[in-house]
Parts: C-alpha cells; structure tokens; sequence
C-alpha cells in the first residue's frame, strides 16, 4: 500500500461521489472502459455492465445490495483468453477481487490491463431474500450498510474477515469508507497500477500540505476502525466455523447435510474459480453400466440415485478449496438452502491454513498446489518413524 | 451529422451447390443488386443449425436468409426438408415470444440456374428489412 | 373436448383392491422386490436420516417399502425429473433384469422422450405411474411445510382437486393421466384413498407383474367426470398463467434479465442430454476483442453476456420435446419462470408439427422426419 491517495467528498453520499469520480475517470481517458454493476431494465436485479458510455453510469451500482454474478466470474469471462487491449476499470467488492487474482493465477484470466478497484463491503443479502421484494430488500441493506450491521447478509458475509483492502492487498484501488465521517470516503491505491491512476486523476491546485495532512488523518482513522472490524470478524469467524464443524463433522452429519441435494451442480457451476469447462462429475468418467449402479444398491440395500452426491461435494472440494475466496456465490444459487458456501468456506480456510496460503491475495504468491519443497509438510507422511524407530529399523 | 440512410445487414446462410452458386453467376452477370446480404457458404441448408440464426441476430444482424436447393433437389437427398423443419419451429418460437425476428428471417428455394430469381429475393427481402428498419436487438445491454 | 378423452389411455380391464393406495403401491414394490420379479426399484425416498431430504433412490432391499421403510412412493415431489434418472440408468445399455420405476406422468413422458433420442432403453422397465395431482416445490421439501401439507394434499386428491400450493406448472398441466404405463395407480378424484386403490393395468407386462395382488377384476367403461373436470380446471389456469407471460424483446429481458447464468434449467431439464452444452463450451469463450467489438458498436453490455440467447437457443434445441415437467423453474435461483415460457413456447411448437412429446415411443420427433410436401408456406 502506498502514501497515495484522495478523499471523496460530496453532498449526496459516497457511492454519487465514486460515481462522479468514475465518470472523470472515463472522461480523463485513464480508463477505456468500466466493468460495474448496473441494474437491470426490470428494476430488481444487478448485472455487471461492460461501458464506455459516461451516461449508463447514472444507473451503475458499485455496492448492489446482491450479488448474482460473482464479478471474478465476470472479469474471468472478459479475460479468459487474453489480455484485452483496452484499460479496464472492474468495480467489485474484495472477495471477487480475490476471485479474479485467483483466477489470473490459474492462467484463466489476465488481468494486466484490468484495474481492480474494491470498496469496503458490508456483505450482501442473500439473493432469494431480495427477490422476494427487491425494492424492500434494496432499502433493508441501505439501512443495515449504513450501520455496518451484517445480520441481514448472507451467513458467508456475516462471517467474512476480508472485506477492505487490509484483507484483500491485491487490489489496485480501494474505496474506504469505514470509519469515515458521513458522506466521506479515502481512495487509496493497494499498487503502483493504482498509484499512477492517482496521479493522473491528481487535479492540483490546491494547497498541497494543507490536502495532504487532511489525507492522513482521514486513512489513519479509516485504518484503525478497518483493524478494528477485522478483529470482531476474525473472531466471529472463527466462532462460527467452530460451531458449524461441529454440526457437520463425520461421515453421518455430513450425509445429513447434502441429504437434500438435488445434484443440480448450480453451486460449482456459479463459483468463480470452479472453471473447468465441463467437470469431471459431469463427464463421462461417472456415466457407468446399469450393473454398476445395481450392483451398489444391491451391496448397500438401496442406492441414492443420482448417486455419488458426497463425492461430488468433496471431490469439488478437494479441486478447489485452496482457491476458495468464501464469496458465498455457491449457497445463493443452491435451490434446497444447503449451506454450501459455509461448508466450502471452513473447507478452504483449513486448507489453506494448512499450505500457508490464503486464496486471491496477491499476484505473486505461488498457487500451493504448483509449489513444493523437498523439506516441507512432513506432518502429514506415515508416522513410520514414530511406529517403527530407527533402531528397531536398523535391527530388522 | 445527418442521419444516414439505412443500409440493413443481412446474414445469408447460402448452399454450396445451389444458392451460392447462383449468387456467384448472378455477380459474373453483373445482375444490379443491393449489397446488403454478408454470403456465408454451408454445404447444405440443412447445416443451418436455429443457433446459427440466433448468432446472427444477436450479434446485430438486421436480416437472415437461409437459400438451398428446391424440395427434391438436395445434394444430400433430404437436408433442405430439414431446414424447412427447423425454420418452422423457430417462427413458431420467434411467434410465441412476440419476436419481431420472425419478420426478419427467410427460407427461400433458389437453385444453381436460378440467379434472376436470387437478384429478385435479396432485393425483396433487402426492402422488407429496409421497411422495418434497423434490429432492435442492436441497442439491447442486457441481452 | 370430446367425452372420455382423458380415458384414452387406460385399458380396460382395471384391479379393484381393498388397501390404500400407498399401502397397495408399497405392498406390490415390497412383493416384486421379495419374489425377484424385479431387481430394484426406482422411488422416492428418505435419504441422510429422518432430518435429512428426500431423493430418488434405486431400492434394492423389501423393508424399504414396510410401513415403516425408508421409500416415498407416492410423496408429491419432485427433487429430480426420473426421466433423466431412467436414462442415465439405461443410457450404456438396457438393465439385464427387471427394474421398476415409480413416476409421475411428466417423468414418464421424459423418459419416452429419452428413448427417442436414444438416451435410454425402455427393456425390462415396468413403468409404474398415477393419476398425478401434481407436486410441491422445491422450497417446500426444505422447511418441513410439506409434510404438514399432505393430509390437505390427499384429501383434496379424493375430491378430485389440486392443492393451491402445488407448482403453477402442475397446476397448469393437461397431460396429467399418464400414457404407457404399465401400471396406472389411480389417485386423482378417487374416494376414499386410504381404504381402497385401483391398479389399471395397461399392458401385459403390467398385468403379469401385478397379477398376484389381491383384488377384483373389474371391466367395462370407467368413470372419468373427475378427471375431465380435473382438465377444464388446469386448462383454464394455463390460460390464465400463459398470458401472464409477457412477450416481445423487451419483455424477454425483463423476465431473463436477473438470470444469474448458472445454467441449473439446463441441468435439471431431463431432455437437456447434452453432456456439455453449447452454451457452456468453448464456442462461448469469447476473446476479449469480442467483448471489445461489441462495446464499441453498443457502448455497453452485458458480461458474462448470453442470458436471453442462452434461452432463445435452449428452446430453439429442446422445445420440442419439452414435457412442461417444471424442474426448471423449480431450481431458478433468480426465481424465474423459466418453465412457464417453456411450456408455453413448447406447447406451439409441438401444436405446429402435431406432436406431443412421450406420448407414444413409436412417434418420431418432429425434428428427425420430414416431407416432401410440407410446411411449404415457409418457404418463400
């Protein structure tokens, strides 16, 4: 993170302002295009918008109270096959900013003239709540985002510990607004990409000291309440996956768990890093003789039938959970309410704790799974030495 | 800036062994005709998947026109019945959902001899699009 | 509607037994499966537990259908369309022994359908089915308010009446009796359900599986006055729930606009076979000089984009063959309802060509057959 920065000021609230400040941004030239949410023409629904019109921004909404699209889906989509030519500003909260860099590092995206810019999020709600009546849904977030107040959101976002730049460093820009006085935000740059968009939107003019210890004042504060709010997270989340492995852990629980699982694969098909084309649980690998099937519910006296729900699961698990950024996009799109994102969430913080690594935060970490060394991880060999010690070894 | 004249865009799904050939003599007979259809060679109308059309459509075009060989003439024995099958389920969807591409989309019989009758459809259908003027899909963000 | 139309697809002769209909249904499974008539049963059933959901299963063990067993024959619902089920069962080749499926007329009709598009094999499958009052949500299975339903869901089934909680597309469905059959368990406007059950058995098959319950043979013309009241009823709120679909493009968008791009109606839909679909493939992996393409000549969109061409070219493949089973709309997340603009598309569709899909395995689809003189005013 760097000294440079601004702060957004204006009457009718920070997301006009950033909208103002977006709109420069285009009219400046310093980006080609903006990929934002944007509401959709039937009024209850978002949609992230590819624009180079400064006008269709009057309807773009850079913190929707939903998320139907994971935005690292969407910039994976635009860059999937290459670098686009033009500068591109994506608009996402951090957790599909995490996606995207993810998804860069996977070589599934490209991200070089792609600026991330992330705001503070304060989770969304979950997408079945607000469409139920989205122009109350819509009022209940504004209402709970302005007090920071999580308890309308999504269980992955009340728990989330990676809402602002701190947790999330791989952005290039970053909207703060915790901690901020009303109507207030700082913009700070997380790279030097974001640094020299900074620079060039620098209007000058004014007093430089006199801006710039006002500068300060308003990212230490913004600073100290982001750490503050991450220590209250940290500690729900831990709480909340200590209680969740509880309900779920072992062989019955867990059955228990995906017993209602229709085997719509909604939940691998809307995850941002779940890219494979077609998956392995869809492909022929598992379409298999009737005597295969009959054979099984034969050894077990019945057999689920699609069957192979648990491996599903954790076989998705196992490909993806050290990618996993618990954006919850999985359990909005489960149609039987299994709580998929919670479940993956715990999976892949355990995961990854377990590598060293934490999913989507930097371009340059190795992935853990390309990444070895000789004299690592011997935790997890077979405990020979502990059965058979070395001498009795050396004896036989 | 004045507002130009509309020229439309028309995709033409044409046979190999038939249509295309009669839009290839009716160009070596210098037959006058609007420059509005964009020839895409198939090796049968039959090859015409609904996506194709849809393709077309969605990525702005004003017109399509699928040509092959007359009922009974197929290089292939039946590919045009095909086409004809499938033409008729897609009006029938354009129908239901009140899609004015219903409008916009022709199957037309036209045979390797026949260029004056290719002249005559590309500008007939050249008109009709001209008439209803440009897509409205064109101006659609959110398709 | 002439007289008896909803009749045309029973046989004759019909098996009159003094049981419930779910005691009947279980008991005949319980017997096929302890005789070795059949190999395993497709049902419905318990899965993870008395908490836990409900799910088709290929039950292999008798007690499954004891009272106290772990199968929902009869349960109105639909966690899986059993067509697609059936077929992925058959699809590497037909079942060497005999495998019983109990399915609604939608799943039945699917399955056909499958066969026809050679997905399945419809050898040594006794295709068992009912009078069909429709099925609760998916939603509905989750919270437990199902359950307490079903007492309402019966009693209205014996006076010939729908649950006004049932899916709008049960609601709105004509094809309700089903057709080929083996055996039919009659339901739909059935007094007293829980005392008495007719079996009608439609086919040989049928007849040789099921002769041995206990019960009078009975012939002679049916009374069908439910049923046919039971369609006016459904005709009428298809009506009703057709126009309610908006139409023209920007209409379209409207109803697709909040599609979140998961692609579950796809993958729910039984007729969807498609190991992968075009629109999840390669062709729809688009360079960002598309993208870029279409920016400069629109100055916005959509990305991921495809959400009305997605629906506009599923339908264009499928329509045809749609049974209006309703999976789709089942499983929106954005709550769409995609199978209303389905059935709706579908059902002109197959007018058009005169067909219904799975009504008959020896129909072929419209798409696979042609004339020379047909249709010729599409061309012009």
């Amino acid at each position: 993170m760097s000294d440079n920065g601004i702060v957004l000021a204006a009457e009718d609230g920070v997301e006009a302002a950033f909208i103002g400040w977006l709109k420069e941004t285009l009219n400046k030239n310093i980006f080609d295009a903006l990929l934002i949410p944007v509401g959709t023409p039937a009024g209850d629904s978002f949609a992230y918008l590819l624009l180079q019109e400064p006008a269709i921004l009057d309807s773009a909404s850079p913190l929707p109270p939903v998320m139907p699209v994971q935005g690292g889906k969407a910039i994976g989509r635009l860059t999937m096959r290459e670098n686009p030519s033009k500068r591109i500003a994506a608009v996402v909260r951090p957790c599909e900013a995490r996606a995207a860099i993810e998804l860069s590092k996977l070589e599934q995206a490209h991200l070089d003239n792609v600026c991330l810019i992330t705001l503070d999020c304060p989770g969304v709600l979950p997408l079945a709540d607000y469409l139920v009546d989205p122009v109350a849904g819509a009022a209940r977030f504004k209402e709970a985002s302005a007090q920071w107040d999580r308890s309308p959101m999504r269980p992955t976002c009340q728990v989330c510990d990676h809402f602002s730049l701190r947790q999330a460093p791989g952005c290039d820009l970053h909207v703060g607004t915790l901690g901020c006085p009303d109507g207030t935000a700082v913009v700070v740059a997380g790279s030097s990409k974001g640094d020299h968009v900074l620079e060039q939107m620098d209007m000058g003019g004014q007093d430089e000291d006199e801006q710039a210890d006002f500068l300060n004042t308003a990212v230490t504060d913004w600073g100290t309440q982001v750490e503050q709010v991450e220590e209250a997270q940290t500690e729900r989340r831990r709480q909340a996956q200590e209680d969740l492995r509880e309900e779920i852990a072992g062989a019955e629980k867990l059955l228990g768990v995906f017993s209602s699982c229709i085997n719509c694969h909604n939940c691998q098909r809307v995850c941002p890093v779940c890219y494979c084309r077609q998956c392995y649980f869809e492909s022929a690998a598992l379409k298999l003789p009737a005597e295969n099937y009959l054979a099984r519910a034969e050894r077990k006296g019945a057999l689920r039938f699609s069957p192979d729900t648990l491996l599903f699961h954790i076989g998705r698990a196992s490909h993806m959970a050290l990618s996993c950024v618990s954006c919850g996009a999985c359990e909005d799109a489960c149609p039987m309410d299994i709580p998929v994102g919670q479940v993956f969430s715990l999976l892949g913080d355990r995961a990854q704790k377990a590598l060293g690594y934490v999913a989507g935060t930097s371009l340059e970490d190795p992935l853990p799974l390309v990444s070895y060394e000789m004299d690592e991880l011997h935790e997890v060999e077979q405990p020979y030495v502990e059965v058979y010690p070395n001498q009795e070894v050396q004896d036989a | 800036m004045e507002e130009q004249a509309f020229t439309p865009t028309i995709v033409g799904f044409l046979c190999n062994w038939c249509t295309y050939a009669a839009a290839d003599s009716a160009g070596v007979s210098r037959f006058k005709m609007p420059p509005s259809v964009m020839v895409v060679r198939v090796m049968c109308s039959g090859r015409v998947d609904p996506l194709f059309v849809l393709t077309a459509f969605l990525l702005g075009a004003d017109g399509v026109l699928i040509s092959g060989c007359w009922p009974g003439q197929c290089h292939y024995q039946t590919g045009n019945l095909q086409a004809r099958r499938r033409t008729t389920l897609l009006k029938s969807i354009f129908d239901t959902l009140g899609l004015e591409m219903g409008d916009r989309f022709r199957l037309s019989w036209i045979s390797s001899s026949e260029a004056p009758r290719f002249v005559q459809v590309v500008k007939e259908f050249d008109k009709q699009i001209t008439d209803l003027g440009p897509s409205p899909i064109q101006d659609e963000l959110f398709l | 509607m002439p007289e008896g139309a909803t009749s045309s697809a029973f046989a004759s002769e019909r098996l009159q037994i003094n049981q419930g209909a779910e005691e009947t249904v279980r008991e005949l499974l319980r017997s096929l499966l302890e005789s070795g008539k059949v190999n395993a049963v497709l049902a419905l059933g318990r899965t993870g537990g008395p908490s836990g959901g409900v799910a088709y299963s290929l039950f292999r063990d008798p007690e499954a259908f004891g009272a106290d067993g772990d199968a929902l024959p009869l349960l109105p619902f639909m966690p899986a369309n059993a067509g697609g089920l059936l077929s992925r069962l058959t699809l590497e080749g037909p079942v060497a022994e005999p495998v019983a499926a109990v399915v609604k007329p939608c799943e039945l009709r699917a399955f056909i359908e499958l066969v026809k598009l050679s997905q399945g094999n419809l050898d040594n499958i006794l295709l068992i089915s009912s009078t069909c009052g429709g099925v609760y949500p998916l939603d509905m299975g989750i919270d437990g308010s199902l359950e307490k339903k079903l007492p309402t869901y019966w009693e209205r089934m014996e006076q010939g009446e729908l649950d006004d909680d049932v899916r709008p597309t049960c609601r709105a469905c004509e094809s309700f009796v089903p057709e080929g059959a083996d055996i039919t368990v009659a339901l739909l406007g059935e007094a007293d359900l829980d005392t008495q059950c007719t079996l009608h058995l439609n086919t040989e098959r049928g007849a040789a599986f099921a002769g041995d319950m206990e019960g009078t043979t009975v012939s002679g013309k049916r009374d069908s006055e439910a049923l046919e009241r039971s369609l006016d009823e459904r005709k009428a709120f298809r009506e009703e729930l057709f126009a309610g679909v908006g139409v023209g493009l920007k209409d379209l968008i409207h109803t697709f606009g909040r599609c979140i791009g998961c692609h579950g109606c796809k993958t729910v839909c039984p007729i969807c076979y498609c190991r992968l679909c075009y629109f999840d493939s390669q062709n729809c992996e688009r360079p960002a000089g598309f993208y870029e393409g279409e920016l400069a000549r629109k100055g916005g969109l959509r990305v991921p984009s495809d959400t009305v061409y997605f629906q506009l070219g599923r339908m264009a493949h499928m329509a045809i063959s749609c049974v209006g089973c309703g999976m789709c709309t089942d499983v929106c997340p954005a709550d769409i309802p995609v199978s209303t603009m389905f059935s709706k598309v579908g059902a002109a569709a197959q007018a058009v060509f005169d067909y219904q899909p799975g009504r008959d395995v020896t129909e072929e689809i419209p798409l696979r057959t042609f004339e020379e003189e047909e249709f010729t005013e599409v061309a012009t």
